[in-house]
């Protein structure tokens, strides 16, 4: 078949896929809105406004960007590992160690300019979240311990950690023993762009996007990564260290998470506080799954996920339904996506 | 004064650790037949809210229980589809059974916040609870406690010494083969998830009916991932998580005891501790995948249709 | 079938895009007349739970009723640190012009926003950092715990009290400090202990945390979460006495136990906020309720009170209102042994967000 025979082949098969998951998609909406219909509220209504709230308006929009800067990191730090088949469920614990890093930069550098303390904070939010990873990386790298099962685990360890350094060592004495760190020097926080909260973290997930996809379709290092997810053996045989792609790809994939971490921490909170992140971690992980690791997959999900996720609060001001609903409408999604890929395996 | 101490932590961690007990059972029949559920929070939290639903509805907590646990299983049935049928990504899958239960329960409990129940109350044992120390250490619970280790060996034996059992695991460990000897893994697989269900409704139900009594969004607050790290901990085996969930249970219960009696210590650094043993657990006593876990767990039953 | 599904799916994109887009261009105003003032009020919890929420819910129910023509924009379970800012721009851009975010912790996120819209007014309850347009408001509600303290001190068979409070934020402690003082003018026998769950709600947690005070022999119970039901079901169940907080219809819970609570009636308290709004006559302040305010109400007295209790509690509560006591009046140590406040000096009203320490006597650790 011609090149250009088979380029349209592959415009063909991307346009159907899109079509299929735009169709499930809109199944799954049918079937929320029968939800929503059981409980007797009006669904044109409840779209309607989740739409307009979010999509309708310069702010609405940019809360949308500012819930995507999380997920789209998580998603990578999920994503990148899963290229040769580690399963990383971590993501949020490594967000918390990331936020955790970077909060010691801010309060102990807090003299530094900005110039200086936004990109070592930036450092060390991606350090804590990719040696949090790597922990489990190694644990696996050696056999012990499957990393699926050790991420896991070390996200609860992460929030505990987390609450133990607000309820104890850097709770700030000005906040009337509340447990919170004290807040962020000006220089420690990430700008926003033209007033909105929408902040430099945004550089960030389009970087490790970019990053994403290029080392994987043109360096060498993708080249070994896909050997390796093709058959682990055969490629260690030829030569590829499998060892040392294990921690590493840990180490990076964690570092993302980390420093989706840090840009809560920065850029939204200005201190670090319990319930830092919830649940983007977990979301992170959906959002590259259903994307099937693709980049621009991940984009896309993840601007799904988070006009959902922030079309919560109108129902809840306007529908007076609760705004955890929209995880039923996360969920439905996923099922349909679920129930339909694996058919066509 | 030790006594007392001890006495009110044990007490403390058999509360804590009923709920946790029967969601660790439950999990671990879905792994012992090769399935992962990370989505058994929203388990616990459709049969929280079920069973507190009907126990005010009906005014019965036994009511409330049985239809927790019908609740529990037929969502788990939804899991399940995704799951055998339809041979879906366990991880995501159970990530998005939780995320289901916890928007689906937080609208079906809004009428109930602030309801009261009577709910399932202490049965002290008539003769035995009235022991100068022990009596009221080990003999005044509810039904659920009472019958939490009787169901644990129930398990225990079901899976080790039926031939039920015996095909369910060899389901968990090689698919194929068991298919090649005449189950029909399938099958074998909805029946475990169904009881799991079933199980980890239970669980919440005595979060909402005897513990608290009352209905929160969400107030399962993660114990349904406390149970699968507690299944890790206890190598998937029934018997060995009765400790497990005592002990689970125990952390809890230990930095409340601690505050009381006024002994300085971070609950944090406790709460960790459960989860750090289990990783040491599994790191010394080898790979998962080698030793200790069901060796097809996660994997998907690929056999003829 | 792949085909199929393809074309299924685009129609499907289509139907629902199309439907989506038709209503909402038909819609009609959001708003049919235009309200004089609206009115965003944010809860960190449901507004059933018979305690913290519930109490400032009715309270905008009360100014809705008291100003017709306010309307409300009510939204709950918002967490504190995540989503708490994002929900307050949205109710401003909806057209809110006074934001009450009611809980403690959306104090910064509040200042935040407050800074960047400087016309929009807000009343944070529990702050204790103000802004040009950002106010503070809350009850003295030590004084009230110190009555609580003389009525607990007097009905108590064990002389052993405890209390299940979320954290050991410092005007939490202040009222835990107040209640052991009271209770202590009456008996010198008592002691009282202190369990942090750690967060606002956990019940299951709070009810572990109830029974384990209870297993220490401690015969009153005390709460300061943010639903008090759990903690007063199991102060009753174990035959125990309880002392209540936020709402008055916790009584129902405890029928037997109950001595009293500490309630706020916030109504008419937020009709002057919107009335003072709405007239331009809105300042920044924080604004120290006591008992003489008609948003801090003492709980009926249940039926194992002693008579005299009531007497001496009404005797203080006049002393209280007309100045002549305090409720932390020297010399007082703390916990440690470190003393706190001199003899012949008082604590301070204004200072109670400093007060990190728990007071002699009190079994617990605030840090």
């Amino acid at each position: 078949m011609s090149s250009a025979g088979r380029a349209l082949q592959l415009r063909k098969g991307k346009l159907a896929s899109l079509a299929r998951f735009g169709g499930l998609f809109g199944l799954a909406f049918v079937a929320f809105a029968l939800v929503l219909l059981v409980f007797g509220k009006n669904p044109i209504r409840a779209y309607a406004d989740i739409f307009l709230s979010t999509l309708g308006s310069a702010y609405g929009f940019s809360e949308v960007l500012v819930k995507m800067i999380p997920l789209i990191l998580t998603a990578v730090a999920t994503a990148l590992p899963a290229r040769i088949w580690l399963i990383n469920v971590g993501g949020e614990g490594q967000l918390y160690i990331g936020a955790l890093f970077a909060t010691w930069g801010a309060l102990n550098f807090n003299n530094s300019p900005a110039w200086i303390l936004l990109p070592l904070i930036s450092a060390l939010g991606f350090l804590g979240g990719g040696l949090w990873a790597m922990i489990s990386g190694f644990l696996r790298a050696r056999g012990w311990v499957s990393e699926t099962i050790s991420t896991l685990l070390m996200n609860y360890v992460a929030i505990l950690l987390l609450n133990f350094f607000v309820f104890g060592p850097w709770k700030d004495p000005e906040s009337a023993n509340y447990p919170q760190s004290a807040p962020f020097p000006d220089a420690a926080i990430l700008p926003g762009f033209f007033g909105m909260r929408v902040h430099l973290g945004a550089v960030y997930a389009l970087v490790s996007l970019i990053l994403f996809y290029l080392v994987l379709s043109r360096t060498r290092w993708g080249l070994e990564m896909r050997a390796i997810g093709v058959n682990a053996e055969a490629a260690r045989r030829n030569g590829i260290p499998l060892a040392r792609y294990i921690m590493a790809l840990m180490f990076i994939g964690g570092g993302w998470a980390g420093l989706a971490g840090m840009c809560e921490v920065s850029a939204i909170h200005g201190q670090l506080r319990p319930g830092l992140s919830p649940g983007y971690g977990y979301v992170g992980f959906l959002i590259s799954w259903m994307a099937g690791g693709n980049a621009v997959g991940i984009l896309a999900a993840a601007f799904l996920l988070a006009v959902i996720t922030a079309g919560g609060d109108i129902l809840q001001m306007a529908h007076r339904i609760p705004g955890s609903v929209v995880n039923i409408l996360m969920a439905l999604i996923l099922f349909f996506v679920l129930a339909r890929k694996a058919k066509g395996r | 004064m030790i006594g007392s101490f001890l006495g009110g932590l044990f007490v403390g961690s058999i509360h804590a650790g009923t709920p946790l007990l029967y969601a660790t059972l439950a999990e671990a029949i879905e792994e012992r037949a090769g399935i992962v559920n990370l989505g058994l929070e929203g388990v616990m939290l459709m049969g929280a809210v079920a069973g507190f639903a009907t126990t005010v509805e009906t005014g019965s907590a036994a009511l409330g229980v049985l239809t927790a646990g019908l609740a529990g299983g037929l969502f788990n049935m939804l899991f399940g589809f995704l799951v055998i049928t339809r041979r879906a990504n366990q991880l995501a899958s159970g990530l998005a059974l939780m995320f289901c239960g916890v928007g689906l329960t937080a609208l079906l409990g809004m009428p109930y916040i602030g309801s009261r129940i009577k709910g399932l109350n202490e049965i002290p044992i008539p003769f035995l609870s009235d022991f100068p120390v022990v009596g009221p250490i080990f003999f005044n619970y509810d039904i659920l406690v009472y019958l939490v280790v009787p169901i644990s060996i129930l398990v225990w034996w079901v899976l080790f010494s039926t031939r039920w059992g015996l095909s369910l695991r060899a389901v968990g460990e090689n698919p194929t083969a068991a298919f090649a000897a005449g189950k029909n893994p399938y099958i074998l697989q909805y029946q475990a998830l169904l009881i799991a269900g079933f199980l980890g409704g239970v669980a919440g139900a005595h979060l909402s009916i005897a513990i608290a009594k009352t209905w929160a969004e969400w107030m399962t607050a993660g114990r349904g991932f406390i149970a699968v790290a507690l299944v890790i901990f206890s190598k998937w085996h029934p018997l060995r998580a009765i400790a497990g969930a005592l002990l689970f249970g125990g952390a809890i219960a230990l930095q409340l005891q601690m505050q009381a009696r006024g002994v300085p210590v971070s609950p944090f650094l406790l709460d960790m501790l459960p989860y750090i043993l289990s990783l040491a657990v599994l790191a010394v006593w080898g790979g998962a995948r080698r030793h200790a876990a069901p060796a097809s767990l996660g994997r998907v039953f690929q056999g003829t249709e | 079938m792949r085909k199929k599904g393809s074309y299924f799916g685009w129609k499907l994109m289509a139907m629902v895009a199309g439907f989506a887009l038709a209503f909402a261009f038909t819609l009609p105003e959001a708003s049919a007349q235009q309200a004089k003032l609206k009115v965003g009020i944010l809860h960190i919890g449901s507004i059933a739970d018979a305690g913290y929420n519930q109490a400032h819910a009715e309270g905008v129910q009360v100014m809705k009723k008291n100003l017709p023509d306010v309307e409300l924009i009510e939204i709950e379970n918002v967490p504190e640190a995540a989503d708490a800012e994002r929900v307050m721009e949205t109710m401003i851009k909806q057209g809110a012009k006074l934001i009450i975010p009611a809980s403690f912790g959306y104090l910064d996120p509040a200042l935040r926003v407050a800074k960047k819209y400087p016309d929009v007014k807000f009343e944070h309850p529990g702050g204790y950092k103000l802004a040009p347009n950002l106010g503070t408001y809350w009850a003295s509600t030590p004084e009230a715990f110190y009555l609580m303290g003389i009525a607990a001190g007097r009905t108590t068979k064990t002389n052993k009290m405890g209390y299940v409070v979320a954290l050991p934020i410092s005007f939490f402690l202040a009222n835990i400090n107040a209640f052991h003082l009271g209770a202590r003018s009456v008996n010198h026998k008592v002691e009282t202990r202190v369990v942090f769950t750690g967060t606002f709600l956990d019940p299951p947690k709070e009810a572990t945390a109830a029974n384990a005070l209870l297993d220490q022999g401690v015969d009153v119970l005390g709460v300061i979460v943010d639903s008090p039901i759990t903690v007063v079901q199991i102060a009753e169940k174990r035959a125990a006495y309880s002392v209540g907080y936020h709402y008055l219809g916790v009584q129902k819970f405890a029928p037997k136990g109950w001595i009293s609570g500490i309630a706020f009636t916030w109504g008419e308290l937020y009709t002057r906020f919107a009335k003072q709004v709405m007239d331009g006559t809105w300042k920044s302040e924080n604004k120290l309720g006591s008992l003489a305010s008609d948003y801090l109400t003492i709980a009926p007295f249940g039926p194992a009170v002693p008579a005299e209790a009531i007497k001496l509690v009404n005797d203080k509560k006049q002393d209280f209102i007309s100045g002549r006591a305090h409720a932390f009046p020297g010399p007082i140590k703390d916990n440690k042994g470190v003393e706190r406040v001199k003899a012949g000096e008082v604590w301070p009203m204004t200072l109670l967000g400093k007060m990190d320490w728990l007071v002699e006597g009190v079994i617990g650790q605030p840090k």
